[in-house]
């Protein structure tokens, strides 16, 4: 039996094929694409500047982050300040949090009987968005972020205004989120102990365990992140099993027939990318925890992309209690960019987990980039043999309503998929 | 128009919205609210500042402010092309107090991909369901553009199978407004540039019914709900540029109400990122800003609920609200001032007034800001 769900985002198909009335594989196809990396051959290589934040505009400040870095990872011994490196990470990190909060909020709870809550998604989303503005101009599609460093000269009073909307969104996680004091909640070890807490996702993470759907959504339980900066760790996850040493030679995109959408595996392995991807890789106690007890479910991935939030928020604050107004914004690379002849490439961790940029510079003209975004590992079309990490997620379910739920906790994004 | 006049213009429009049925008999915008925690005053504070947005007269704020109290009888119906949903990412964005939210996402949006909870079978059946029911009386927003001609398959989705470019027509077919939101829908955007891939067009050039652009990359969201609450308060379309832009909100270049114009005046630029022009708020002209060829109230409205736009956070602007972005706007970083002659309007330039173009304008500006450019350093050479 076939069925279809054709709205992922507007642009994406899933065709659901049963089984003994049980899903044994789904097929998804996305049947556009804009092709952003045709666009970008042949221009100049600060064009990608402006281009790749376009690409998504729900992620597009990593798309940012990773543009500029990857060019500069054409240059040697280029500089960059402390300063422009922890802005950079700062804006980055609320963008994050502002997604983590429009999932939780706009796609997942209406899947548990619960009203879509608009405007417990906009609040603290706006107050994200006013924090990456103050340091960015605007969000979306800021381009504050340039070769050598930032463009922003902040002072002490932005500074000021970050903190208070970092202290806003703080308060509204312990108001509405987990209703606990947020140091009491970052030193929690024990997932089974949230489910005591009140507050929408104790709400959700009970509703799991009432509907007997703690096993639901399990994959390969096989995790990578590549991105790292002063908070995340780079490396892979097999069933808790953490190394770092992972290298992008073993990236690899390939076509699929059916679809504009590009499959992407590591060692020619579909791994999964995302929150609980970098809590595995980072150790984060609670999430580590909650995949003990109860693997790679849905339980696990929506514990760790809310806990992402406070870990972020946190960890912010420390970062912003390190910059030095007085160190430079923008360091001047030695060449400029027309006269470099090179290749370079970055990965940064987006809301929904591994972004990679890759990037051919010929006298300064791009002759080649490759975009791999974190939906492409998540959803790799793959073969009823060996499915994609969503597609493997849905088999063994029997109706559609929780398949979609299993497939948008991987929060699927197809603006960037289909770039 | 005498402003006695227009207000009791306006004021016999609301009448006649008023008796329009509600989209929800069960729910009301000022009880909304009300139950969301927003007081009266503050709920008054919000239709001033709306009233000023829209160039009216401070007494107009009772008339904005019933404008808002009758959103409910005009479904909303909005559409994804070929974007990247940075317009949507804007409008999340709507000021503070969340009035706006109120009105747009929670009671008047019949069917938005996004924001929507419903998906599948159920989504399309919503899209048609409102086309149906509200014929003649939804207004029709489009995100993204069209991929067109020979690439039309693009966003097939649904049950028939329609493409991208067939949703994009029936939906203007029977809509009481259309506006195109954002540049991508405006006038083709990101995914129009060179070569053009997936041949991506602005939904005017796919539709035989007027479309009001509302351009940026993405436009802010004051001008978004600005153009909304226009249609809700006239129920005509709003006076209009050569490029179908509102002038409310595109009437002024950047650079007139640029907040380094005096810096500009004066001959003081920025040299490069981070020198002490820079940490001292000088003109962004020669590190590559296009302020004077866009048009664009991003000074005045700014992004993000008015905490700031890129020429505050010391980046130029990139021209992002103009026909043609991004060929037409480069190179990035560097001044657009010496290739005027070669730019949009098939040779003129985008430096002249918004619906008056002429060689004489160009003239005059191209020489003001040489003269102007001129009196500071020349640019220090690159290594």
């Amino acid at each position: 039996m076939i069925k279809l769900i054709e709205k992922i985002e507007g642009e994406a198909k899933l065709n659901f094929n049963f089984k003994d009335d049980k899903i044994d594989f789904v097929d998804v196809e996305f049947m556009s694409t804009r092709n952003i990396e045709n666009i970008l051959r042949d221009k100049r290589a600060f064009d990608a500047l402006v281009i790749n934040p376009r690409v998504c505009g729900i992620c597009g400040h990593a798309h940012l982050i990773a543009t500029v870095e990857a060019l500069e990872s054409c240059y040697n011994n280029l500089q960059l300040s402390n300063k422009a490196k922890a802005i950079r990470e700062l804006t980055l990190n609320f963008e994050l949090i502002q997604n983590h909060f429009k999932w939780f909020y706009l796609t997942m709870l209406p899947f548990f009987g619960h009203k879509q809550q608009i405007l417990k998604a906009t609040y603290p989303t706006q107050l994200m968005g006013k924090a990456i503005a103050a340091l960015g101009g605007q969000y979306p599609h800021t381009s504050y972020a340039v070769v050598g460093g930032v463009v922003c000269e902040i002072t002490q009073m932005d500074i000021i205004k970050i903190e208070s909307y970092i202290t806003q969104t703080l308060k509204f996680v312990e108001d509405n989120l987990v209703k606990v004091d947020s140091k009491t909640l970052l030193a929690c070890k024990d997932a089974d102990a949230l489910l005591d807490f009140s507050g929408d996702l104790p709400e959700i993470l009970i509703e799991i365990k009432k509907r007997d759907m703690l096993n639901h959504a399990k994959s390969y339980d096989r995790f990578i992140a590549f991105g790292e900066n002063s908070f995340f760790k780079k490396g892979k996850s097999l069933k808790a099993r953490v190394s770092h040493s992972i290298s992008l030679k073993d990236v690899k995109e390939s076509e699929v027939p059916s679809s504009f959408a590009k499959n992407v595996s590591y060692k020619d392995k579909y791994y999964e990318v995302g929150p609980l991807a970098r809590a595995m890789v980072n150790k984060t106690t609670l999430v580590v925890d909650a995949h003990k007890k109860y693997g790679d479910s849905l339980f696990s991935r929506i514990l760790a992309r809310v806990f992402e939030i406070l870990e972020l928020l946190n960890h912010s604050k420390k970062l912003i209690d390190k910059i030095d107004l007085d160190e430079p914004s923008y360091i001047e690379p030695e060449f400029d960019i027309s006269k470099l002849t090179s290749s370079g490439y970055s990965a940064v961790e987006a809301a929904r987990g591994t972004l990679i940029h890759k990037v051919e510079l010929e006298e300064g003209i791009i002759k080649n980039y490759e975009i791999i975004t974190p939906t492409q590992w998540n959803l790799s079309g793959g073969t009823r043999e060996k499915p994609g990490v969503s597609q493997k997620a849905m088999v063994g379910l029997s109706d559609i309503k929780t398949a979609e739920l299993v497939f948008k906790s991987f929060d699927v994004c197809s603006v960037c998929t289909t770039h | 128009m005498e402003s006695n006049s227009l207000f009791n213009k306006l004021s016999s429009r609301l009448e006649e919205l008023s008796n329009l049925p509600k989209l929800d008999e069960e729910v009301s915008i000022s009880k909304l609210v009300e139950e969301k925690g927003f007081s009266r005053r503050e709920f008054m504070t919000w239709a001033g500042a709306m009233t000023s947005m829209l160039m009216l007269p401070a007494s107009f704020t009772p008339l904005v402010a019933k404008a808002a109290e009758l959103a409910d009888r005009l479904p909303l119906v909005w559409l994804h092309m070929a974007e990247c949903t940075g317009c949507s990412e804007s409008l999340l964005r709507t000021a503070t107090p969340s009035i706006d939210s109120l009105i747009f996402d929670y009671i008047s949006l019949e069917y938005h991909e996004t924001l929507m909870a419903a998906a599948g079978w159920q989504a399309e059946e919503n899209l048609e369901h409102a086309i149906e029911k509200y014929k003649g009386r939804y207004i029709l927003m489009v995100e993204g553009g069209i991929p067109h001609g020979q690439s039309d398959y693009f966003l097939t989705i649904g049950a028939h199978g329609k493409t991208g470019e067939q949703s994009a027509k029936d939906a203007s077919q029977n809509a009481a407004a259309i506006f195109a939101i954002g540049t991508c829908s405006s006038f083709g955007g990101v995914q129009a540039a060179a070569p053009n891939p997936t041949n991506a067009t602005a939904l005017s050039n796919v539709t035989n019914r007027p479309v009001i652009n509302v351009p940026g990359c993405p436009p802010s969201e004051s001008n978004i709900v600005g153009t909304l609450f226009h249609f809700i308060l006239y129920g005509t379309l709003p006076a209009l540029d050569v490029y179908n832009r509102p002038k409310w909100a595109y009437g002024l270049r950047i650079h007139d109400a640029c907040e380094r114009r005096g810096r500009f005046d004066a001959g003081e630029f920025v040299e490069e990122f981070g020198d002490e022009g820079a940490k001292n708020g000088f003109c962004l002209y020669k590190v590559g800003c296009k302020g004077p060829y866009t048009f664009n109230n991003c000074s005045k409205q700014k992004f993000n609920q008015g905490t700031s736009w890129p020429i505050q956070a010391g980046h130029g602007c990139m021209g992002c609200s103009e026909p043609d972005f991004w060929d037409k706007m480069g190179i990035v970083h560097e001044p657009l001032g010496d290739r005027l002659y070669h730019t949009t309007f098939g040779g003129l330039g985008a430096d002249a007034t918004a619906d008056k173009i002429g060689v004489g304008i160009l003239t005059v500006t191209a020489i003001g800001i040489a003269a102007h450019a001129a009196i500071s350093l020349v640019k220090k050479p690159k290594e």
